[in-house]
């Protein structure tokens, strides 16, 4: 099992609730290595944070786990930035939302076609990170 | 000697002016004198041919009788006449032939004289008096004008057929004057044509007269009855007069009185605005409900346009309308108009209007049917508010659904993965550390609940209890509530607030609503500058608005301005920001009947303006 073990150089984890933070790091834990993983308490702060990476000249996360509703900036004020920043590596961005109402999955649908990076859709709770969470490639291939 | 004798007879006779021959008891003729031979086609008489020839080949050649009464004419010992007819080309001539006996001195029968005249003349005239005759018999039965005459002397009565049918009686009946008089209806039409007769009888006073008879077989019929005396070296000696049947028309006449009758006393209770105009919009007819409406008579109203009597821009709307339906002579029907009076009172109608039509066609007016809705269109605004209100209601409710259901959510998803965990987890220092986690999801969920509580709350106290309050006291009871925060913030007030000012509202709301703004100011100052709220508050036509700005650090209204109001929407990165106070004081400043709204610019402050409503 250990084997099979992806390697991911950095995660994002962007949610204003430190429980789900919590979980999804604590979920990981069995399912990558990977040396970095941030969390970021709302949009605005993981935005600066994603500045900051590529000023240094650092790699872009690999994959985004993204909360939608949140103070200051919400998930989808981030996703709007984020689409329109100069990034050639498709990332993974996985939208969690405990939200059941139609429109939010729309949105993201709407997101998922004009981006050119992968979006998941999931709803809170999550019990498990799946493969396609974090790896598109090996699926699509 | 017989010769002898004969010639200056023959000379005699032939030259006579009148058509004369002498026929001898043989029926030869003897003699005949040019005019008579000419009748039959010959020039003069010429024993040759003439003499001694029967008088039945001359008459040959001629028609409408027989030979056999010619025959008798001839041998008769007294005078006889005929008529007989010739035809010539494209006419036809008339003779009459008189036949009487030829005598010797001694009485003894020699012959017959037979004389001719041409009455074509007269049979002409005859002819043309029997057509107008029967023309005139034929006009009277068609118009049923009968005549009657009185002959005084002999008191004797005579009635034309015509007359004798209106009476019903048969053809050979004799009326006596009193019959005459009887067949009227007995009171106003037997008194008046009684009157009448012997008025006419005393002086001739001519009379026609609308009168009721009882016909012989029962009926009763309107006639016309005309009178009028003949006099004779001055004296009265006959009367005579026409007699008209004219019972359908009467009959016609009182049905159209009746229909006419009908169509107003309809066309003046219609509970609706009716009227007539001509082609050049002026009105020809209108009913109670449009005088009424117009609070004018009938008789002010007809030849007025509706630029007389209504608002020039609806009068002009009006005169479009009349134009489009004469013009296309299609009705208008059940359209909704708006009339201003003059004095700018404004009715909605159902308004059609239906064109009228010549022998030929062509639109020469309308007909005009308004009905007031002004009541059913207030009722269908009152509906539509209702609708919008319960539109926004609606709206609201989804939009609380969604946050509950989107926080309780959150909350359970968060209990159900850490049991999983929980469950899964073998290590015993993890295993409390997602205890306490579960405690604090635990807690998270128990506050949740209690802020939507307080929206619910607001939102189910449908019994609001306003009351006037005094707006500068409700100020001040907050500073002294919030007195060690404001210190500690070193917070400055400019109220401006006038002293005797009041809202209608509830009072803990009121205190909610400025607690709230007040704290909200204070949080968001700049960081390094004392915060300085300004209070003010101005009465207008159906709110108060009270307004409070502050110095602090704005807010980016382009970005959040459609959040501002939303709950759990926090904006800047302040510990304390739960992102329910905006949302509560909307939802309370809703449920008065106000509103609330804010402007504000980044690093330059914000203002909110509360609207009481003081109306409801």
């Amino acid at each position: 099992m250990f084997i099979l073990m992806k390697k991911i150089n950095s995660i994002f984890i962007i949610d204003d609730d430190p429980i789900t933070i919590f979980g999804i790091k604590k979920m990981l834990k069995t399912t990558v290595i990977c040396k970095d993983i941030k969390a970021f308490e709302n949009g605005k702060t993981a935005l600066e944070g994603l500045t900051k990476r590529i000023e240094k000249g650092a790699s872009v996360p690999e994959v985004i786990f993204l909360d939608i509703n949140m103070p200051i900036m919400d998930g989808w004020e981030f996703l709007e930035e984020f689409v329109g920043m100069d990034i050639k590596e498709k990332i993974i961005i996985n939208v969690i939302t405990s939200s059941i109402d139609p429109l939010d999955y729309q949105r993201w649908n709407d997101f998922r076609l004009k981006c050119l990076h992968y979006l998941n859709f999931k709803n809170k709770p999550i019990y498990k990170i799946e493969a396609t969470d974090l790896n598109r490639v090996n699926i699509a291939s | 000697m017989k010769t002898i004798e004969t010639v200056p007879y023959h000379y005699l006779l032939k030259q006579l002016p009148k058509a004369t021959a002498l026929v001898d008891t043989n029926y030869s003729l003897i003699e005949a004198s040019n005019s008579w031979l000419n009748i039959f086609d010959l020039e003069h008489f010429e024993p040759k041919n003439t003499h001694n020839r029967s008088v039945f080949d001359f008459y040959d050649s001629h028609k409408e009788f027989s030979s056999k009464t010619l025959k008798e004419c001839l041998s008769k010992k007294h005078k006889q006449v005929i008529r007989h007819k010739r035809n010539e080309k494209e006419n036809e001539r008339w003779f009459e032939s008189t036949f009487a006996p030829w005598f010797d001195e001694k009485e003894n029968v020699l012959g017959t004289i037979v004389q001719i005249e041409d009455i074509t003349k007269e049979i002409e005239k005859e002819l043309e008096l029997e057509r107008i005759k029967t023309l005139l018999q034929a006009k009277s039965e068609v118009a049923k004008v009968g005549s009657w005459e009185y002959d005084i002397s002999t008191e004797n009565l005579t009635w034309c057929k015509v007359t004798k049918e209106i009476h019903q009686v048969s053809p050979n009946f004799k009326p006596k004057i009193n019959q005459g008089i009887e067949f009227y209806k007995q009171g106003y039409s037997r008194n008046k044509i009684s009157m009448l007769f012997h008025k006419a009888l005393e002086d001739g006073t001519p009379y026609k007269e609308r009168l009721i008879i009882i016909t012989n077989k029962g009926e009763e019929k309107w006639v016309t009855a005309g009178g009028k005396a003949i006099r004779k070296n001055g004296k009265i000696v006959k009367l005579f007069g026409t007699f008209q049947d004219i019972n359908d028309q009467v009959l016609a006449e009182i049905k159209t009185k009746e229909s006419e009758q009908l169509l107003t006393t309809l066309i003046d209770n219609l509970p609706i605005n009716v009227f007539i105009k001509d082609k050049e919009s002026r009105k020809i007819l209108v009913n109670k409900t449009e005088c009424e409406y117009l609070g004018a008579n009938s008789k002010d109203l007809i030849g007025k346009t509706d630029f007389d009597l209504y608002d020039d821009r609806v009068a002009q709307i009006s005169r479009d309308e009349d134009l489009e339906v004469m013009r296309t002579l299609k009705p208008m029907i059940g359209r909704e108009t708006i009339n201003v009076r003059k004095d700018g009172s404004a009715t909605n109608f159902l308004t059609s209007k239906i064109p009228l039509l010549d022998i030929k066609g062509k639109a020469y007016g309308l007909i005009g049917m308004s009905m007031d809705i002004t009541h059913i269109k207030q009722k269908e605004d009152q509906l539509q508010d209702l609708i919008n209100v319960t539109a926004i209601q609606n709206k609201k409710l989804i939009n609380f659904a969604h946050i509950v259901s989107h926080n309780l959510r959150s909350h359970t998803a968060n209990f159900s993965m850490l049991l999983e965990f929980l469950i899964k987890e073998k290590e015993e220092k993890e295993k409390k550390r997602i205890m306490k986690m579960l405690s604090h999801a635990s807690d998270n969920l128990l506050d949740t609940l209690e802020n939507l509580n307080e929206v619910v709350d607001i939102s189910t106290n449908v019994n609001l209890d306003k009351k006037s309050l005094n707006l500068n006291e409700n100020i001040l009871k907050v500073q002294q509530n919030l007195a060690g925060f404001l210190v500690k913030n070193k917070v400055e007030f400019i109220n401006s607030v006038p002293n005797n000012l009041s809202v209608m509202s509830v009072p803990a709301y009121l205190e909610s609503i400025v607690l709230n703004l007040v704290t909200n100011a204070v949080k968001y100052c700049k960081p390094k500058e004392n915060p300085t709220i300004t209070l003010s508050a101005q009465k207008q036509e159906k709110s108060v608005v009270f307004s409070i700005s502050d110095n602090g650090m704005g807010i980016d209204l382009n970005r959040y301005g459609g959040k501002i109001f939303g709950m759990y929407k926090t904006f800047h990165n302040n510990k304390d920001a739960r992102g329910l106070g905006l949302y509560i004081i909307k939802n309370q400043v809703e449920a008065m009947g106000g509103n609330i709204t804010v402007s504000s610019e980044v690093d330059k402050g914000t203002t909110f303006n509360v609207y009481f409503n003081e109306e409801d």
